[in-house]
């Protein structure tokens, strides 16, 4: 079993809460700004559709109990 | 009973027994006079052995009895008991002919005491974890806010798999769940406990593991409060929920665990975010990032428009100034038009390649040419 089944969702928020609080901050060009935007607008819209859209997946460790 | 032993009869020819025969006759005599039965004391000299079998002596103010209890019977108990412990075990008297010793081959072992044998083995164990400091709170380790592989420990055909599978689904979808197969009851629950719980670290990007049961008796409970399941959950490599479905036992697993939850749907709630608040908490995120770039935008626009009206005023300005030198240089031009030279009664001659023909040598005699007045041309030609 190798690799992660979903991206790092914490990164995602964290990543999500800069992008709003450097957008609330009055010092930032208007080039910059809308950048931020329309990231910020993406990966709120990857985001929302991930957590609408998933669905579980369950595994059973192969090696199997001894008796 | 049998025929009366005849106690004084010679077995050999000598007149004397061997010894042999003599504790096997012993042997006899009690193993047929003394039924298996219960019997009370206290224990002391308790020696468990390698082997597994366990030797002590039961006593009382004033007499003891040898005791063996073979470890295909005492492994059934959930500890050792320790010396002064007030037990009743049942046994068959006997004689162990090797050391002519009169002994009680114990079977079943009850401390008379609260909580008996469970409650020794559970304290005895929980001191031990103690001293490793396993039960030291700076030990817990914080939950993963967004798990992304979760496993967990439990019977593969339990109720307990099945709520978490069932909450897990609802909140955290996102999360694949990975099931390690253990048998959470009986003799080899601890085996398979402690191989599962090994196996968890084995699995690559696991952030949170649960492991744990249904409500079950206190026997049921057993493996969850062995001292070895207890350290292989302080050994796992990632924090560990306890859920052994149990409100009023806390179990050693649950001390010694990261997080203790009282059910399986309970663990798995505390395992996962609710997807529901995310979405509800993303919403707030959007309209902030919207209210933020509208903001942005609108500070934009206001200073545009600040801008551009400076800009008037400046162009405006200068429009007034550039005007006044404009109406000066118009008047210097026009006094240096051509057309007003023309007005005064001069003339142009220009060729056909439209050169004005200042010089008598650039006319020679029937060149054609134009000849240019102050309303108009005309054409000419040199005739003399």
């Amino acid at each position: 079993m190798t690799g992660a089944p979903a991206s790092n969702f914490a990164k995602e928020m964290e990543r999500l809460e800069e992008i709003v609080r450097r957008l609330e901050s009055p010092d930032l060009d208007l080039d910059e700004a809308l950048k931020l935007f329309e990231e910020g607008v993406e990966r709120l819209r990857a985001a929302r559709e991930r957590l609408a859209t998933a669905e579980q997946k369950v595994k059973h460790l192969l090696e199997r109990p001894e008796r | 009973m049998g025929a009366p032993l005849d106690l004084f009869g010679a077995a050999s020819a000598e007149g004397a027994w061997t010894v042999s025969e003599v504790t096997r006759r012993a042997r006899a005599v009690i193993e047929h006079g003394l039924p298996p039965l219960w019997v009370r004391g206290e224990i002391t000299s308790f020696k468990a052995y390698r082997s597994g079998h366990w030797y002590f002596t039961l006593r009382d103010a004033s007499a003891q009895l040898r005791c063996v209890m073979w470890s295909s019977d005492n492994r059934r108990l959930p500890g050792a008991p320790v010396d002064g412990l007030q037990a009743f075990v049942f046994g068959r008297p006997t004689v162990w002919d090797e050391r002519g010793e009169f002994r009680l081959t114990v079977v079943e072992l009850l401390s008379t005491e609260a909580g008996g044998l469970w409650q020794l083995a559970l304290e005895k164990a929980k001191a031990a974890l103690l001293r490793d400091g396993l039960l030291d709170p700076a030990r817990k380790r914080p939950l993963p806010p967004f798990p992304r592989r979760i496993a967990v420990v439990t019977s593969p055909d339990g109720a307990a798999l099945r709520d978490i599978l069932a909450v897990t689904a609802r909140r955290w979808p996102i999360a694949e769940i990975v099931v390690v197969a253990a048998t959470v009851q009986g003799e080899i629950a601890e085996r398979q406990l402690v191989r599962a719980l090994a196996a968890v670290d084995r699995i690559v990007g696991v952030d949170v593991a649960i492991v744990g049961r249904g409500g079950g008796s206190k026997e049921d409970l057993q493996a969850f409060n062995s001292e070895r399941v207890a350290r292989a959950v302080a050994k796992c490599s990632v924090p560990v929920i306890s859920a052994v479905g149990h409100e009023t036992d806390v179990t050693l697993c649950d001390l010694v665990a990261d997080a203790r939850a009282a059910t399986p749907s309970a663990a798995a709630e505390a395992a996962t975010p609710d997807r529901a608040e995310l979405l509800a908490g993303l919403a707030i995120v959007g309209s902030r990032l919207a209210r933020s770039l509208s903001a942005r935008a609108q500070r934009a626009v206001d200073r545009l428009e600040r801008t551009r009206d400076r800009l008037h005023a400046s162009m405006s300005a200068h429009f007034e100034r550039s005007g006044a030198r404009l109406t000066a240089n118009g008047a210097h031009l026009d006094a240096l038009s051509p057309l007003k030279i023309l007005a005064r009664g001069y003339a142009v001659a220009t060729g056909a390649d439209g050169r004005v023909l200042r010089r008598v040598a650039q006319l020679p005699h029937g060149l054609a040419f134009r000849l240019r007045v102050t309303d108009g041309e005309v054409r000419a030609r040199v005739t003399e």
